[in-house]
């Protein structure tokens, strides 16, 4: 039984959360996003041209995206470099965005998105596309819409929104975790993950509620956005 | 693919066809050949259409992990190579994605018991090595692999120090998670889709269950709405089953 979490928020309550886009001035486009103790930073580079040749396409653009832990994002360290989590991970996010961007806009060339995992508490790949997106949109990037993505899932008989990572290692409670992308405007799921158990009606509600978190997130990106071009922040 | 066949094929999705003539969920016939390699404890060769893997398994002893002293390893790697495809971007990033996924159904499922593959906690356990190598590519190597490595495990038949009988894995057959992946092209949704249809599809996903859903993975720049996502969950159950019957046949055959 999961009846109270242990950071006592309500199941359908998020972490307390801070994005601000701007954050990289050498970027075309960047942005921070943190959510509890997991904060992505991300910084769009581009368009550009397409480097190595080959992955260039002559209708569209290309998206070359990498997610990087860092080394002390953990409390154990983890080795630099590009691991196969992170080639998976960059791969999803990837996918995600290119439904996102108006690829078709920019033929020959490539867009280069970077995105540091400074700290981990769960949830990376989610602030990972969130970050990434607002940074896409500060680039000024064609977009269909604004990507918010959350993980929710599964502990005990709960479905709980935005897990920490002490609630994913809930093992005997059967901890399941869901990260979700979504286009918040077009009912469209952009990044979908799960590994666990749940049933197919679990799943349904597990994705109702990462929505309900997507469409909070929105708002905060959309805030985000809207302060970087107004008259306050330009101290 | 030629331009005209993958302009065909988004074209008769519309009309929710195939260019085999399938129906849009609707397998290709599924091979099995167990035990084709001599040095592993457990094989399996799978064929369906044109795609083609072996999966082999090993079971070595190791070290435990330091957070998991009680509890034995199982690694899984998926290699597609330059053998069973030319394009070398698609392989690397296609390749760890398989693996990882295969890996995460077989993990989460618990169809394998860690525990029982303990020798001495902290110091030694058995590691089940799962290496899946694709042939041939003709589309769907997420099943493919998922399919193959089951049948693999149950194969498997390995030798421990002081014991005279070859064991089994500690399986449990409840719980073994069958992955059923589908594309959607051009709005419709396909099952089992083959390179071409791959090729032309705008998204995947992926579906590993069991008696519950233990992995999801989508693939692809498209989307999927979220009633879609669930008609293929219950698509995953209904479809795992002749798999299922195909592998408890088999383990008390």
């Amino acid at each position: 039984m999961y009846n109270e979490r242990l950071d006592k928020r309500a199941f359908d309550e998020l972490r307390k959360i801070e994005a601000e886009v701007g954050v990289v001035p050498n970027a075309n486009g960047s942005a921070r996003f943190k959510i509890g103790n997991t904060e992505a930073i991300a910084a769009v580079y581009g368009p550009q041209e397409v480097k190595p040749k080959h992955f260039e396409k002559s209708d569209r653009g290309v998206i070359m995206c990498k997610y990087d832990m860092i080394p002390f994002s953990v409390s154990d360290r983890i080795k630099p470099g590009f691991d196969r989590r992170d080639m998976e991970i960059s791969e999803v996010i990837t996918n995600a965005l290119s439904r996102a961007i108006f690829l078709e806009e920019f033929p020959k060339s490539m867009i280069t998105i970077n995105v540091y995992i400074t700290q981990a508490d769960a949830g990376t790949r989610c602030a990972s596309l969130t970050a990434a997106s607002m940074a896409c949109a500060d680039a000024g990037l064609p977009m269909r819409d604004l990507i918010a993505s959350v993980a929710a899932g599964k502990i005990g008989d709960s479905i709980v929104l935005d897990l920490t990572k002490e609630e994913e290692d809930l093992h005997e409670e059967g901890a399941t975790d869901v990260p979700i992308g979504f286009l918040p405007s077009k009912n469209e799921v952009v990044l979908l993950q799960l590994d666990g158990k749940v049933s197919r009606e679990d799943l349904k509600k597990i994705i109702a509620i990462g929505k309900v978190g997507a469409d909070k997130i929105y708002q905060i990106e959309k805030e985000a956005l809207k302060r970087r071009f107004s008259n306050e922040s330009k101290s | 693919m030629s331009l005209e066949s993958y302009e065909y094929i988004k074209d008769i999705a519309k009309k929710a066809a195939r260019a085999d003539g399938r129906k849009p969920i609707e397998r290709r016939r599924i091979t099995v050949v167990d035990n084709v390699i001599n040095h592993s404890d457990g094989s399996a060769y799978i064929q369906f259409g044109d795609t083609k893997v072996i999966a082999g398994v090993k079971v070595l002893p190791g070290t435990p992990f330091p957070d998991r002293p009680d509890e034995g390893g199982l690694i899984v790697s998926f290699e597609a190579s330059e053998l069973a495809s030319q394009y070398e971007t698609d392989r690397i990033l296609y390749s760890v994605e398989i693996g990882r996924v295969t890996d995460r159904g077989i993990r989460e499922s618990n169809v394998l018991d860690l525990k029982k593959l303990s020798i001495e906690s902290g110091v030694k356990a058995l590691f089940v090595y799962i290496d899946i190598f694709t042939i041939n590519n003709d589309g769907n190597l997420f099943d493919a692999a998922n399919i193959a490595a089951l049948n693999a495990m149950i194969n498997a038949r390995y030798s421990v120090e002081g014991k005279e009988e070859k064991q089994k894995l500690p399986l449990n057959y409840e719980k073994l998670s069958v992955s059923s992946t589908f594309s959607k092209i051009g709005g419709t949704i396909f099952f089992d889709p083959d390179v071409q249809e791959e090729n032309a599809a705008d998204a995947r996903l992926t579906i590993g269950v069991s008696d519950k859903i233990n992995s999801i993975q989508k693939g692809g720049t498209g989307f999927f709405t979220p009633e879609e996502i669930d008609m293929c969950a219950g698509e995953a159950f209904r479809l795992k089953e002749e798999i299922r019957d195909l592998l408890i046949k088999k383990v008390n055959g």
